[in-house]
């Protein structure tokens, strides 16, 4: 009964898949590898360097509907370079275990915390919780890492960006100050912005502490980025979208660090002909953080199950049914 | 020895390539991904709603009862970049799926690979299960040979 015919297979497949994702770094295409271009010189604040990047582009280029860059379409993440700033010998995902914690990149305490959670997911194979279980916004920069499906809307005036996951829309305000009128900060803070030709600059503070990922170091309320948004085109014609960013944070970070981030178009989504929807956790998610600090679901017929396609509050009503089409609440 | 270290290493490969593919909005601590077991049921409900989709199943027992299964597969963004829609499983379909179970026992866990009732594999799995091209490679070997669970094609010598 022995069969070790599908050893080799199995192995040489997983090689294969690992040798792939490796030289998907080479040729002029859109899987080129990410090059950080850091910025000309050193600054004391984000605000130094935007005010010097807008000073460089002479006040910026004053688009037009007719001119300001496209970027249409759907896309998905093309890669980045964040994880291996807080990593040393790191390869995969900041969500599984492996590397080690770089020293010198963040202050004391936040490195400590880092640490503590690097070591926890060595022992459980991978983070026990993730504050985004219990529906947290991502929040800013983790928007730039999330995975699943973005719009860039340029707009003269404005720019936006979409994000399927938990319909994070960010707005970047285009030849205008930060403003603040709500008396705190938010998951994506407030961010301004101005055209250098075809490079988008933004400039973000006023942010929610958050983290960079499930696995990455947190972020603190002071926060702040600087961003260079530009299209390439490579030489087989293909696109991918890359954000040069500048991460400022006095508590957590001991220098500014450097980072792109890449997007690729989704192919595939576009051509099934998918679209963005609005949704929310609150009546569909069913994990949850137990007593351990462990993430745990919740099953039909159990004390808060919720059934993501059950009826609203008003169930004696005709219509009410949050699936129309196949009509299989599971509590109704 | 020779085989024990190539074990260790095609397991801590896939390992590898199944975290590799991985992206959620949670942890996968619930689940254990080193256990793969055959199941097969009748679909109540395919939850393709976000954060997650959830297919649930009513599974027959040894008594003739039935119980009510529930497994977690991918967002439903990730899930149509693989071509699988909110109309793949419908009410009523039988379908036969690999899954990683629960830690704690409970009728649930993630879902691995599925066949289609026309006899076509699809990968609804996220992080918690592996449900890629080569694991349904391997379970395809390992339907021929009558194994219901990865735990059976070891014992019996089977598995990589």
């Amino acid at each position: 009964m022995k069969n070790y015919k599908i050893l080799p297979f199995g192995l040489g497949a997983c090689l294969i898949l690992l040798f792939a994702s490796s030289i998907q770094a080479q040729g002029s295409n859109e899987n080129e590898e990410l090059v950080v271009v850091p910025p000309p010189m050193r600054f004391e604040t984000s605000s130094a360097h935007y005010a010097y990047l807008l000073d460089q582009a002479g006040g910026g280029t004053q688009h037009t509907v007719a001119t300001v860059p496209q970027w249409p379409g759907l896309w998905d993440r093309g890669g980045n370079t964040i994880s291996k700033t807080f990593l040393d010998d790191f390869v995969g995902s900041s969500t599984q275990e492996g590397g080690r914690v770089r020293t010198g990149i963040l202050t004391p305490p936040y490195e400590q915390t880092f640490q503590e959670l690097r070591q926890e997911m060595r022992e459980e194979g991978q983070q026990k919780y993730d504050r985004l279980t219990h529906c947290e916004s991502p929040g800013y920069p983790r928007f730039l890492l999330e995975p699943y499906t973005r719009e860039f809307i340029n707009l003269p005036h404005q720019s936006w960006q979409l994000n399927d996951l938990m319909n994070e829309n960010r707005r970047i305000y285009i030849g205008q100050e930060h403003i603040n009128v709500y008396g705190t900060h938010s998951w994506l803070g407030d961010s301004v912005g101005f055209w250098d030709g075809d490079r988008l600059i933004a400039h973000t503070v006023d942010i929610l502490p958050v983290d960079y990922f499930r696995g990455l170091p947190l972020t603190s309320n002071q926060f702040e980025s600087v961003e260079v948004w530009e299209m390439k085109i490579f030489e087989d014609g293909s696109q991918r979208l890359e954000v040069q960013v500048t991460f400022y944070d006095e508590h957590s970070l001991i220098e500014p660090i450097h980072a792109v981030y890449a997007y690729k178009p989704a192919t595939v989504l576009m051509e099934i002909g998918s679209r963005i929807r609005q949704w929310e956790c609150e009546t569909s998610s069913n994990s949850y953080l137990t007593a351990d600090g462990e993430t745990n679901f919740l099953l039909p017929g159990e004390p808060g199950y919720k059934d993501a396609r059950g009826a609203t509050l008003f169930p004696h009503l005709p219509g009410q049914s949050r699936d129309p089409v196949y009509e299989t609440g599971l509590e109704n | 020895m020779g085989k024990i270290l190539i074990r260790f290493l095609v397991t801590a490969g896939m390992g590898f390539c199944l975290l590799q593919l991985s992206q959620a909005h949670h942890s996968f601590i619930a689940v254990d991904p080193n256990i793969e077991r055959l199941m097969t049921g009748t679909v109540t409900q395919w939850s393709f709603n976000n954060p997650h989709s959830w297919l649930y199943l009513d599974v027959e027992n040894e008594d003739g009862t039935t119980t009510l299964w529930s497994f977690e597969g991918s967002a439903p963004i990730s899930l149509l970049g693989k071509r699988i829609t909110g109309d793949t499983f419908q009410p009523g379909d039988r379908i036969t799926f690999m899954y990683c179970p629960l830690k704690d026992g409970r009728s649930g866990g993630h879902l691995g690979w599925a066949q289609l009732g026309d006899g076509s594999f699809i990968n609804p799995s996220d992080g918690g299960c592996a449900g890629d091209e080569e694991t349904i490679a391997r379970w395809k070997e390992w339907l021929e040979q009558g194994f219901t669970s990865k735990a059976e094609a070891e014992a019996a010598g089977a598995v990589l």
